[in-house]
């Protein structure tokens, strides 16, 4: 380097990320200070809009925090690879932590990650993609991470990586001075995420995630619609799509609410997967940490294509993978733009979904279950018990073939939603007088069949009786006679397709299965243990009559 | 334009001069002067009328009742006469080419026009089944208020009797009914629920002495025609059916296994008796599992004791 008297050049490499859809990009900062040049401070290395306005906060948070900005100086900052576009204001601290350790001499750790959006104050906010962060410290080798503290939590969840939680730019900096000097008591210690107490009693009472629709509904505060309930457990346990039918103001959507609550819990794999969707799209709040509780997702019938399964100039989630492992719930199916609910076609099928775009393709997981609702008639009220339905027939049948298409060949369960006797309902009603099993009791029996699948299914590649292919019905679905006898009758009698009839077929299994598990598994009065559900499959589990006759309420 | 179906085939013409006009029609006071038709023309079908109007809007009960008299009664050579509207026109014909009877369909438009255009189905199965399509009007003359009222004098005239399955009060039916009588035919009317709208109409007749019906025997005694031959009143003949036979009947796919009390499925029979009801009053009043029950009803559907119509579950 060619350097006059007087002239200094200085130049430091700051390690961050960039995240590109759920996957997360090393990203270089370098920061270079000259006092030769015209005096300026420059982002380079595609800064999106929200990195290239970084400078003025970067300049005013170092100034408030009593530290002196190289005003006079050439900055240049560049974001290695240069290619790549950035987004995000993520990028605050580790220009800032560049320009600051250049201007005070101290020496960066060593295998270190910056992270946070800056304050003009000096403080430090919380932004998206704290966790993918993580991951990708604990992948590439990197042992600490500085973050806002409302970010740590969610950083944290990665034990591996030692997480550091900051206030603002002042108390880092006081770390950083201390730490080169190896003084001890530096003030900043190993952030704990509260989520290590993984498996504590949370199943979204209260406590949801996304646009809930209700905030929690239990299946006790659901009086009557027993049929509804049942099909819900149903659907639950066997993680088969299903679509409620019935006139405005029955309690389509509290049935909705009260899904999520009858769930098995997110395991701790199913979490991150998760909590790594929402935090890509900036969804976990500040303070957050694991998503625990299955999201539900009820975007309205207005909602484009883009944002059901995902796009934008840099892909981002859409509905089918904010709904991961949790439910999509489609109100108003009927209304929903067709060529967006085609669009959901291949993710239902393939558990994910890659949305190619310009700037690159990105590939998001999309397993959920689907819980659609509808009107019976355009006017709503067919069939209903005190009001008058104002469709012709023509107008009727229209609707319904609105309603069919390549989505409803994947919904197994169909269930009419009647409206409940508003005598019912009131306090000292009938149904008040009985004892309304709670969403802890269904789901103690969702949980329980769902290890039955799980067991069983093992080997298939696949995880519940929803997903299985005529070849697997065929080799784990077993029929009684009786069952079968009537399976054929009803085929007739109803007129069944193919497809129904499979249908049919996997819901019955999953009824086989939680009649299992009422009568061996929880009625023994202990938990289901492995050993249980092994012990269950190797006896004949077949299904019989009163499971197809059940199934076939469901039918379409 | 009107949502119609043209049709093409076959359109012949009979005047009034011809000797084969029907007898009936040609008594009333401004008999169309010429019929256009599709179908093969038979004398004989117009020998026994019995026209059969009711509310476009039925009820499941008005669809259940239509069907159930007049697949009884068409055994005995009657021809069903309606107006080819959706509701119960629509079902009288439809309950009458089930019963294996011919069915003559008076059109409110052009004769090549099929009106409702998405009763296709029905219009092809009336004409291949030997019954006619009938119209006053020539091409594709469209559907109009004042032809529907029309078109009543032709169903009312053609008619030896008139039924009223459902009818509004102010409604079309009432109107055919209104003429039938002018033309002093029978009016027959079947009485509903005093709560329900489209009762209304029908028990207004009653009450004006049309002729109440409550089974297929008053339908053909009002004909003039000899009762079906059992003995019994039709609504006798289903109870001999209920109770303790159900769930015993030889094709039974499952047997109960405790004989010696009540089954679920014959308690479920039991309580739909008197009143249809949805799955959720249904458990209400048997209790118990609700599962079981779910079940239990589906095998009574499927052995034909019990049908789901609308929602509600109705013992057959």
């Amino acid at each position: 380097m060619w350097l006059r008297k007087g002239e200094s050049i200085m130049l430091i490499k700051i390690q961050s990320a960039a995240t590109y859809g759920i996957g997360t990009v090393g990203v270089s900062v370098e920061v270079n200070v000259a006092s030769r040049g015209f005096p300026g401070f420059d982002i380079v290395g595609l800064p999106h809009k929200s990195v290239a306005e970084s400078r003025e906060r970067v300049k005013t948070a170092i100034q408030n925090s009593g530290i002196e900005f190289p005003s006079g100086k050439k900055i240049i900052v560049n974001l290695a690879p240069a290619d790549l576009p950035k987004e995000g204001s993520f990028y605050d601290l580790p220009i800032a932590i560049g320009i600051i350790s250049l201007v005070k001499n101290i020496t960066i750790p060593k295998a270190s990650l910056f992270f946070g959006e800056l304050s003009l104050d000096g403080g430090l906010r919380h932004t998206k993609g704290a966790l993918l962060l993580s991951i990708f410290a604990k992948e590439s080798g990197f042992s600490s991470l500085y973050v806002p503290r409302d970010s740590a939590n969610e950083a944290a969840v990665v034990p591996e990586v030692n997480v550091y939680a900051l206030d603002d730019l002042r108390q880092l900096v006081s770390h950083l001075e201390r730490s080169g000097r190896r003084e001890v008591g530096n003030g900043l210690v190993k952030h704990e995420s509260p989520a290590d107490s993984f498996g504590s009693d949370l199943y979204g009472r209260g406590l949801v995630v996304g646009n809930s629709v209700s905030g929690g509904v239990d299946f006790s505060e659901i009086l009557g619609q027993e049929q509804a309930k049942r099909a819900l457990e149903i659907a639950a346990a066997g993680r088969h799509n299903i679509i409620l039918i019935g006139s405005p103001g029955v309690g389509k959507s509290m049935l909705a609410g009260a899904f999520t609550s009858i769930l098995p819990p997110l395991d701790r794999e199913e979490s991150l997967e998760v909590t790594k969707i929402y935090s890509a799209s900036g969804f976990v709040p500040p303070g957050g940490s694991l998503i625990r509780v299955r999201p539900f997702r009820s975007p309205h019938h207005t909602v484009s294509y883009a944002g059901l399964i995902g796009g934008g100039a840099v892909p981002k989630p859409g509905e089918v993978s904010l709904a991961h492992r949790g439910v999509l719930f489609l109100d108003e199916f009927s209304e929903f733009n067709r060529a967006a609910l085609e669009s959901m076609r291949q993710p239902m099928e393939a558990g994910e979904i890659t949305v190619s775009r310009g700037k690159g393709s990105v590939t998001f997981p999309s397993r959920f279950t689907l819980l659609a609702a509808s009107n019976p008639c355009p006017c709503g009220y067919l069939n209903h018990t005190k009001m008058r339905c104002r469709c012709t027939p023509a107008q009727v049948e229209k609707y319904r073939r609105k309603l069919s298409g390549p989505i409803l060949d994947r919904i197994d369960l169909q269930v009419g939603v009647r409206s409940v006797e508003t005598g019912e309902l009131s306090f000292g009603g009938e149904a008040e007088k009985r004892v309304l099993e709670s969403s802890e009791a269904v789901r103690e029996r969702v949980w329980a069949a769902d290890r039955i699948q799980k067991e069983r299914l093992k080997n298939s590649g696949i995880f519940s009786n929803s997903e299985m292919t005529n070849k697997l019905i065929k080799i784990f679905c077993p029929l009684s006679k009786d069952a079968e006898l009537l399976l054929r009758r009803a085929g007739e009698r109803f007129d069944l397709s193919a497809r129904s009839y499979f249908k049919v077929i996997k819901v019955a299994r999953t009824i086989a299965d939680l009649a299992a598990v009422s009568d061996v598994l929880v009625g023994s009065g202990t938990p289901v243990s492995a050993e249980d559900v092994r012990a269950f499959l190797k006896k004949e589990n077949i299904i019989q009559v009163n499971h197809v006759a059940e199934a076939l309420q469901y039918r379409f | 334009m009107i949502a119609s179906l043209m049709m093409s085939g076959a359109i012949s013409v009979i005047s009034i001069n011809n000797p084969g006009y029907p007898k009936l029609l040609r008594e009333i006071k401004n008999p169309p002067p010429n019929l256009f038709y599709k179908g093969v023309w038979q004398n004989d079908l117009f020998d026994n009328c019995l026209g059969v109007v009711g509310s476009r809007r039925m009820s499941t009960y008005g669809r259940r009742v239509a069907r159930k008299l007049i697949t009884e009664i068409v055994a005995r050579g009657i021809t069903v006469v309606s107006g080819f509207m959706y509701g119960i026109d629509a079902a009288a014909h439809q309950a009458c080419l089930d019963g294996g009877g011919k069915t003559v369909a008076v059109m409110p438009c052009g004769i090549e026009m099929i009106h409702p255009a998405d009763q296709g189905d029905l219009y092809r199965r009336i004409l291949d089944t030997g019954g006619l399509v009938l119209s006053e009007y020539e091409g594709v003359f469209p559907p109009l208020a004042w032809t529907y009222v029309k078109r009543n004098r032709i169903v009312a005239g053609l008619s030896r009797a008139v039924l009223v399955v459902e009818a509004e009060i102010n409604s079309g039916s009432l109107v055919t009914a209104r003429l039938a009588k002018g033309y002093g035919r029978k009016v027959l009317a079947v009485p509903g629920e005093i709560t329900s709208e489209t009762s209304r109409g029908t028990l207004g007749l009653i009450r004006q002495g049309a002729r109440m019906v409550c089974s297929a025997e008053d339908v053909l005694d009002a004909l003039g025609l000899q009762g079906l031959g059992l003995g019994v009143e039709v609504g006798v003949e289903v109870e001999m059916r209920s109770g303790a036979e159900v769930g015993l009947s030889a094709e039974e796919p499952v047997c109960d296994g405790d004989s010696g009390q009540e089954s679920l499925e014959t308690k479920i029979y039991k309580t739909l008796k008197p009143e249809p009801l949805d799955i959720e009053e249904l458990a209400e009043k048997v209790g118990g599992d609700f599962t079981s029950i779910s079940a239990s009803l589906m095998m009574l559907i499927l052995r034909g004791n019990v049908a789901e119509e609308g929602g509600k579950y109705y013992a057959n």
